[in-house]
């Protein structure tokens, strides 16, 4: 049998390579050209090889804020995961509940990054937030503007609220694909709900789950809009991350060269930790 | 497949003009590099003015990551055998995902180096490319 090879469809791709271009690599290849040059603004640069990567490795205020990113990304992980998994086994299948569900879910979704952190910067406050006004009258301390930990607690929650909608309805959509055959035969079985959940649902939602906790891991790690809508970075650098901080000397100091050092290494930690779970998880799906 | 067989692979060719365009563009650069009293600055901005702020080096640091991705096509067209494999870190690779474990770690090991040793840059880069040569053969 003759194979025809035709490389033509290769033209095919050309639009998405152009629009990636202008969208990503020329962007990343200044950020390149900047992190290695000083500039007082101008246009007008001067060789400062790789001090402003050294300056940036060497600093306490880049390590303290990668470590606020990752814990911030591993208590969202560990909180938005399960509760995503549970409200979607929880979901109806069948019935007028589902839009109801669907619809419901996709709401705090819909609602732009910052309003979301205006909204819960309301919310939050002693004097006229619901949350805030309510604890306070309950005689419990609350205060995310000068307590640390209040800080977490409500960057933690109102991301739980906007975010795990998204991994109940990748769940949900990887619950509904799977057959009925498979109930029916773990039915006859006898096997018990969680030998389902263990056998048949999770392995069904391994794909999704994947997806949901690679773009879970890739947003919180890269938050910055709502953190710096309620407590801005504060109290203190409590709630710095490392966006944050990026901004803060990308256009607060303006000094451009550090700024891209940063962005670099930033980068390249989060195409290094989500290039690790995509392999493991794909790894260990190809395995099963 | 009597087609493919067909098809006289000129591999070197491919070989030549990749190296060709990578030497015409790098000879470029340096031509429009400034000379200040009779010496080239290689740091300069090589467009005075220019909001990209190309530099010599940094012009060569992606022309040489194209260059790589090139030289990954012409290898592929000469030996066709990017399929996956197992290597020792126990799951599959093919030659792409091979040269992207080798630029991040090359990334990685120059960064490291800048932070725990802090001078002689070149020996991070001699570093990585035994690194990216062990990727290579072993994962």
């Amino acid at each position: 049998m003759e194979k025809t090879w035709n490389n033509k469809a290769w033209f095919m791709v050309l639009p998405v390579l152009v629009l990636v271009a202008f969208s990503a690599v020329i962007p990343l290849m200044t950020v390149v050209n900047y992190s290695v040059q000083d500039t007082f603004g101008n246009n007008e640069f001067f060789w400062a090889g790789t001090d402003w990567f050294t300056d940036v490795l060497e600093s306490d205020r880049f390590w303290d804020a990668l470590t606020r990113n990752l814990i911030f990304s591993a208590i969202i992980l560990a909180i938005e995961i399960p509760l995503g998994i549970l409200i979607a086994l929880n979901m109806p299948k069948k019935g007028l509940g589902v839009p109801f569900c669907l619809v419901f879910m996709s709401l705090p979704l819909l609602i732009p990054w910052n309003v979301v952190g205006t909204i819960w910067q309301v919310f939050g406050r002693v004097d006229i937030g619901l949350l805030g006004y309510t604890l306070a009258a309950l005689g419990i301390p609350y205060n995310y503007v000068n307590n640390v930990f209040d800080a977490w607690i409500t960057l933690i929650v109102m991301d739980i609220w906007h975010w795990t909608s998204l991994v109940v309805l990748l769940c949900y959509a990887g619950l509904v694909s799977i057959p009925d055959a498979y109930y029916q035969a773990a039915s006859i079985d006898g096997a018990s709900r969680w030998a389902v959940f263990r056998y048949i649902q999770l392995p069904k939602m391994k794909r999704v789950l994947l997806i949901a906790f690679l773009l879970r891991f890739m947003d919180s790690f890269m938050i910055y809009t709502e953190p710096f809508v309620v407590t801005g970075g504060g109290p203190g650098n409590a709630t710095t991350f490392l966006s944050i901080d990026l901004v803060k000397t990308a256009i607060g100091q303006f000094d451009l060269g550090p700024a891209a050092a940063l962005s670099i290494i930033y980068f390249l930690i989060i195409l290094l930790l989500s290039w690790i779970f995509y392999t493991v998880m794909t790894n260990s799906d190809a395995e099963n | 497949m009597a087609a493919v067989s067909q098809r006289p692979n000129r591999w070197p060719v491919a070989l030549v003009i990749v190296l060709a365009v990578y030497a015409a563009i790098a000879g470029l650069l340096v031509s429009v590099l400034p000379v200040k009293d009779g010496v080239r600055d290689w740091f300069a901005p090589l467009v005075r003015g220019g909001w990209m702020a190309w530099t010599f080096p940094t012009a060569m640091f992606f022309l040489t990551i194209f260059l790589l991705l090139a030289l990954m096509a012409v290898w592929e067209y000469a030996r066709p055998g990017g399929n996956p494999r197992v290597g020792i870190l126990r799951f599959e690779t093919t030659r792409g995902d091979r040269l992207f474990i080798s630029l991040l770690g090359s990334a990685f090991i120059n960064l490291a180096w800048l932070g725990l040793v802090g001078t002689g840059q070149w020996w991070a880069l001699a570093l990585s490319l035994v690194y990216a040569f062990g990727v290579f053969k072993l994962v």
